[in-house]
């Protein structure tokens, strides 16, 4: 009976020292919801008027200052035609975030209110380029780019986002200016310059200029500097059929470059850049076209009143292949469009947030 | 008229004659198959320990010992290639006792094996299972093998889990749809289980002609489970907290009925790998009557249900970071509370119902019926339109910014260090799932609905994916001994499967609904509404998709439908120790299967047959031949004739040698799940379609007598033609594709030793196993690549270059540079050719240990183990003539000697000891105790498999591509088991 005892000692014991570490590791019953995320509140030092101001063309700079802004996000990633960055804007102008992630629209919510430590970000500008033809890119908030390739690369890296982004909270979406003609930027306007450089506008009235511009690859994985791998479509005005190039949506995914570029509507376009045109045309080089096949931005063109505005949507956008009324297209509509107002290289680029900001009249 | 009694440990046959003779012991040792004698059976007597005499079985089986005074004797009975059988045996009156016949059986488990010696991971629903290397134990290299190799995974013979045949009262359970030997469906139950029979390699079984990897076969009827209660409780310290059992049966009682039940509960975590749970129980219940001497009916039922938390797998650059290789990326915490995403629920209750009758002496005939059923689950995170929520998502990486190889274009250090810095501070939850992020995108996504009111759109969920099974099998066996000559064994089966595969909504995270669309066909088919519908049916009707609720069914929905086939037979001719044996088995396998729901993607012909038009479009859409391409609806039925031819041979040599060989000729249908190009969207099966074919052979000498073992094999085997099926993101189409690799051969051969020495000191042996092995791929596969979207064909039947091996090239040095020579037509000069191993398991095996056990119940083992020559499992991507020669179509030997290289891990040596004792109270009562402890070195650096993956990185030149970094998975440190338990 002693060694009874002894065993149901031993067993005893150990369950006891088993079960002390026992089932807290991990949890398998109902877990509590989380709670609301807290929301940051600051006070900034600087308006985005300013904070663009303080950019020197061709100069990216690291801000040293401590300088926060805040603003609403005015625009949203989830038609992919915004990608890896939102617009916030105050009173006095907007400004792009770099954030680089994707979904930000998920985290980042149209009227929330975002601050930024501006500390340590680089401010730069994408679209700048110098002479005549050239004119103004837009001022941006990103990291430095140690390639010198840009003048800012996204943030990317979490601890960076966390360490300068902040959410505050939710508000109501950033109501869009209704901007005249006579405001839209000129040919030596500047963000700086403009205020609806960089914000929310809505324009009225555009009408169709029977023009398309865009620039394929022969093959996007090689070198897509080289004119020998470039085609560009843009208009001849002595040609008609150069003038749209029988595009009509306003981008086109893989599909739908395919289906364009099979139809033959393109097969006179010359491959080739500048005046470097030894490469053949689509049509003798078609056969790589289709392999290599992948979704392109387009500019269409339209004007309001004297001032030219291409409408730039992304391939990658969901509205990429939607088709633009044939009523606009010929001319017998006008349409109003709300987006945000940017510049490259001069000319105002005008960029939809989606489809259903565009209303034909 | 006798009576036979079958019991876990041994079988022999009780019925007392008495001759009027001097006090002694007389018996005829048999196999139980068939009642052969068996020869040259080492028979010993012994008392209270001691050996009072031992002796041979002769030509005929029998054996005597005269002489023996009265009293209560223990008898052991050891024979080559058979379970030792221990019986008790009373003399009394200076009779001789007539044990008649003792049979000895073909396979049991005597080890006291557990599960836990073994962990489970998440092999990204590969069906990967916790099954041990090998479930017999006849012999002693299984003995060693069968659970001590199972911590490092070893395969034995380099065999996948499929090649082994597993058998529940004479029914194949291998699954229908996969192949792969359910272990699962009764693992906690091992009291029930315990009870074995099996065959090693070619040899055939009573149950099945069999494979060339064994049959096992459990009996799991109430009779055959060890009679009275055993409680133990179990501790371990790399599976699961603790394991609780009770078990009770009755054996067979007076009035024919025998019941037995065994219930247990394994649960919590592992000193290793966190957020690994268990919450598993098991319970199984069988009831068996016996009617008169010629009729037995068996019930039984059993299941496993509950829930684990997996593993997974990661790039060494985050257990790097990490600092721990054991680091798993499916948990974050919630609340303070650890949850898992990838969680395993299973709750398939299995029945039986089993007959056998012996209507004649030498005539054995059984039926089974058994039926599977209920719910298989892995949970899993789903997410629309939104950041990667995985931790170690390669994005997050320091790699993702920074590589020193300027070609990679990963320039910027400066975010790796602070990608570095977030992993080592665990920085707003870097290193785990943020649940409460995932939460909170889900409160802030209110969508109008159609009457005003604001619902919030889940972007993340918990998807549970299921394989719910209905599986009912029909087996008859019969056994007829002809002759002490010639006994003939064979069988029919049948079983009727149908496997539902859909996704459940298992947590909608906080918001109200998640939208049923095929977030992979936006990419393509942004602008179209009914492309991108998971069940178009649904959209055409209500004219959105559909808001799936928790628990709703989603994503996709469709059944398997399997049927098979079979009989076989075998003939055995025995005649003094030379056996003979052919077995011929012939089966049929057709398959099919049967969509629920119509995918916007492929939607086919509407239910009249007619083609499908939405706004003006057809939908309806052809492959290249003409054929419609459908989701919904029964595929094309593939079917397929089997057969298979065994032969063996075996001589046993008087003083305990024994000499056997086999050899085997199979085909193998392929399996439902390598069979459709991409099942979760559409009916396409893989073009011409073939069995594979296997040749196999292996000769063994064993020997065992006076307490030595000696098993020594040699086996060689072909597999042809075997098929592969997978999908992945290609980044050279920038498109999700399905990768169908046709035509795998692979050779398998080496050899296998076991053997164990009893030392001078009474208790103390030595014993040792090897495998060594050489598994290597002898074909190049051709693989044909579709685009998961849209069916369209990206290669076509093109070969797999450098999958069996890739030529490494001649180099020199020139100033420190590494060159490569060229020839004079300058082409590279190859130096040899790399072969490509199977993977996932040591070719190279040894374990060698001392085991003392003490006449007062204490045994001691001190184990090495070492293993080498273990390789990673290949992506075949990466061994196309595409991956390897870049964007620029040229492979220059830096890029094969990259591209194409398969990975070779260290060799690994590993400490384990283990000690126990069981004592004896009252003579009635038994309590016991077993403590081992495993990679007492504390190695943390052992991979035990992993798996390329199948992604590019481009490079800056446009040249060539790089690959992502492979995933592993490493064995635990220093792990215990502790063992208690009590029985009378």
């Amino acid at each position: 009976m002693k060694t009874l005892y002894k065993i149901a000692a031993a067993v005893l014991a150990f369950m006891s020292v088993t079960s002390c570490d026992e089932f807290t590791p991990v949890f398998t019953g109902k877990y509590p919801e989380p709670g609301e995320y807290e929301k940051v509140e600051m006070t900034p030092t600087h308006t985005i008027a300013e904070l663009v101001a303080m950019y020197k063309l061709g100069k990216p700079q690291v801000i040293k200052d401590d300088i926060v802004i805040a603003g609403k996000v005015s625009t949203s990633d989830r038609t992919g035609n915004f990608y890896r960055s939102f617009y916030i804007q105050d009173e006095t102008g907007g400004i792009e975030i770099k954030i680089g992630k994707t979904g930000l629209y998920n985290d980042y919510k149209p009227g929330q209110t975002v601050y930024v430590k501006c500390e340590g970000l680089t401010l730069g500008m994408y679209g700048y380029k110098s002479g005549n033809y050239g004119g103004s890119g837009m001022v941006q908030l990103g990291y430095e780019d140690p390639t010198g390739d840009y003048e800012t690369s996204y943030l990317d890296v979490a601890p960076i986002i966390d360490r300068h982004i902040f959410r505050g909270e939710f508000g109501e979406p950033v109501v869009p200016q209704v901007v005249t003609e006579s405001q839209l930027p000129g040919k030596d306007d500047t963000q700086a310059t403009n205020r609806y450089v960089g914000s929310l506008v809505t324009l009225k009235g555009l009408r169709y200029a029977e023009e398309v511009f865009a620039l394929l690859y022969l093959d996007s994985n090689k070198d897509t500097k080289l004119s020998s791998n470039r085609v560009f479509l843009s208009r001849d005005d002595k040609d008609e059929d150069t003038w749209t190039w029988g595009i009509t949506t306003w981008a086109m995914s893989k599909n739908k470059y395919l289906e364009y570029l099979s139809s033959g509507v393109w097969d006179k376009a010359k491959v080739g850049n500048g005046n470097d045109y030894n490469y053949g045309t689509v049509e003798t080089n078609k056969e790589q076209m289709m392999k290599n096949a992948s979704a392109y931005s387009v500019s269409q063109y339209f004007t309001m009143g004297n001032k030219e505005i291409q409408i730039r949507t992304s391939g990658y956008s969901r509205f990429a292949d939607t088709e633009i009324d044939p009523e606009v297209l010929n001319g017998n509509k006008t349409i109003d469009v709300t987006g945000v107002i940017t510049l490259y290289q001069g000319s105002i680029q005008f960029t939809l947030i989606d489809i259903a900001d565009v209303k034909v009249n | 008229m006798y009576k036979r009694i079958f019991f876990a440990f041994a079988a022999l046959l009780l019925s007392v004659s008495m001759w009027a003779q001097t006090g002694g012991v007389t018996g005829t040792v048999v196999n139980r198959s068939g009642r052969v004698p068996v020869t040259g059976a080492e028979v010993t007597l012994s008392f209270g320990g001691e050996t009072v005499v031992t002796g041979q079985s002769g030509n005929d089986g029998k054996f005597l010992f005269e002489g023996i005074e009265d009293g209560i004797y223990q008898m052991t009975v050891k024979a080559a290639g058979f379970v030792p059988a221990n019986v008790n045996v009373t003399v009394e009156n200076g009779f001789v006792k007539d044990l008649m016949f003792v049979s000895l059986v073909a396979a049991r488990n005597v080890v006291e094996a557990d599960d836990s010696s073994f962990a489970e991971f998440d092999m990204d629903d590969s069906g990967y299972s916790d099954a041990p290397s090998i479930l017999f134990s006849n012999d002693v290299y299984t003995d060693i093998v069968g659970f001590g190799f199972s911590a490092i995974r070893f395969k034995n013979r380099g065999y996948n889990n499929e090649t082994q045949d597993v058998y529940l009262s004479g029914v194949k359970m291998n699954d229908a749809i996969t192949g792969y030997s359910p272990y699962s469906l009764w693992s906690g139950l091992n009291e029930a289980t315990r009870s074995k029979e099996t065959t090693v390699g070619n040899e055939v079984s009573e149950y099945g002609a069999g494979g060339y990897n064994g049959v096992t076969n459990i009996l799991a009827t109430a009779s055959s489970v060890r009679p009275g209660w055993r409680f133990s409780v179990l501790s371990n310290s790399a599976m699961y907290r603790l394991r609780l059992m009770a078990t009770y049966a009755s054996g067979e009682l007076d009035n024919g009925w025998s019941y037995a039940f065994n219930v247990s509960a394994r649960v919590g975590g592992n000193d290793w790998v966190k957020g690994v749970y268990y919450r598993n129980f098991a319970y199984y219940a069988g009831a068996e009557k016996k009617f008169g001497d010629e009729h037995r009916l068996s019930f039984m039922a059993f299941a496993a249900p509950g829930q684990r938390g997996a593993q997974n797998a990661s790039t060494q650059e985050v257990y790097d970071l990490m600092g721990d290789n054991m680091y798993n990326s499916n948990w974050g915490y919630q609340g303070g509370k650890m949850r898992n995403a990838r969680v395993r629920k299973t709750h398939e209750p299995v029945f039986v119902v089993k007959y056998t009758a012996t209507p004649l002496e030498n005539l054995e005939a059984s039926a089974t019926v058994l039926y599977r059923t209920g719910k298989n689950g892995y949970t899993a995170l789903d997410w629309y339109d939104a950041p990667d929520p995985r931790p170690d998502y390669y994005r997050n990486l320091p790699s993702y910014f920074y590589n020193p190889n300027p070609d990679y274009g990963r320039d910027n250090e400066l975010k790796a260090e602070w990608a570095k810095e977030a992993w080592l501070t665990n920085m707003n939850s870097t290193c785990h799932l943020n649940w409460d992020r995932l939460y909170n995108v889900n409160y802030n996504n209110p969508v109008e609905q159609a009457d005003g009111t604001f619902l919030n759109r889940s972007k993340y969920a918990v998807e549970e994916r299921r394989v719910d099974q209905n599986d009912v099998n029909v087996a008859a066996n019969v056994k007829w001994t002809a002759s002490n000559l010639f006994t003939l064994t064979g069988g029919a089966n049948f079983k009727w499967n149908r496997t539902e595969y859909y996704k459940k909504l298992d947590d909608l995270l906080g918001g109200d609904y998640y939208l049923n669309i095929d977030q992979f066909a936006e990419r393509d088919f942004a602008s179209s509404p009914t492309m991108i519908q998971n069940d178009l049916d649904y959209y055409l009707e209500h004219g959105t998709a559909e808001q799936i609720g928790r628990g709703g069914k989603y994503g996709y929905d469709y059944y398997a439908h399997v049927r098979n086939a079979g009989v076989w037979a075998n003939g055995t001719f025995t005649h003094g120790g030379l056996a003979a044996n052919l077995a011929l088995e012939a089966g049929y396998t057709g398959f099919w299967r049967e969509g629920l729901l119509r995918k916007g993607l492929f939607a086919g012909l509407d239910d009249n047959g007619q083609e499908i038009f939405y706004d003006g479009k057809k939908l309806t859409s052809y492959d290249a031949d003409g054929k419609v391409i459908s989701s919904k609806g029964d595929s094309e039925k593939a079917q397929f004739l089997t057969w298979s031819a065994k032969l063996g041979a075996s001589y046993v040599f008087q003083g305990g040698h024994r000499l056997y060989a086999n050899a085997g000729y199979y085909t193998d249908a392929p399996t439902f799940s390598q069979s459709f190009i991409s099942p979760r969207t559409r009916n396409t099966l893989i073009p011409n379609l073939e069995t594979s074919k296997t040749v196999s052979a292996d000769i063994n000498y064993s020997y065992s007598n006076n307490g030595y073992d000696l098993r020594v094999t040699g086996f060689w085997t072909k597999i042809m033609n075997q098929t592969d099926l997978m999908s992945f993101y290609d980044d050279s189409q920038n498109s999700f594709t399905n990768f169908a690799m046709t035509g795998i051969d692979q050779r398998h051969m080496g050899i296998e030793l076991g053997f164990r020495i009893p030392f001078f000191l009474q208790g103390l042996s030595l014993q040792g196993a090897l495998s060594l092995g050489e598994y290597i791929y002898t074909s190049t596969p051709r693989m044909t690549q579709t685009i998961d979207n849209s069916a369209a064909v990206v290669f076509n039947n093109q070969p797999v270059t450098y999958w069996k091996e890739h030529p490494i090239y001649k180099k020199y040095m020139i100033d420190g540079v590494e060159t490569y020579e060229v020839d004079l037509d300058g082409n590279y000069v190859v130096e040899k050719n790399q072969k490509h191993y199977v993977p996932s398991t040591p070719q190279i095996a040894s374990s060698l240990a001392f085991n003392y056990r003490t006449n007062s119940y204490w045994f001691f083992t001190l184990e090495g183990q070492c293993f080498a020559n273990s390789y990673l499992d290949m992506n075949p991507l990466y061994r196309t003539d595409m991956a390897v020669a870049g964007p620029d179509g040229i492979a220059t030997p830096i890029e094969i000697e990259y591209m194409a290289a398969q990975e070779k891990f260290d060799p690994v040596f590993l400490l384990n000891a283990s000690v126990g004792k069981s004592w004896y109270i009252q003579r009635k009562y038994n309590f016991g105790f077993s403590l081992n402890v495993n990679n007492i070195l504390n190695s943390r650096n052992v991979r035990t498999g992993g798996y390329e993956q199948t992604r590019l990185i481009d490079s800056n030149s446009g040249e060539r591509y790089y690959r992502f970094d492979p995933r592993y998975f490493y064995m635990s440190g220093v792990n215990y088991m502790l063992n208690l338990y009590f029985r009378f």
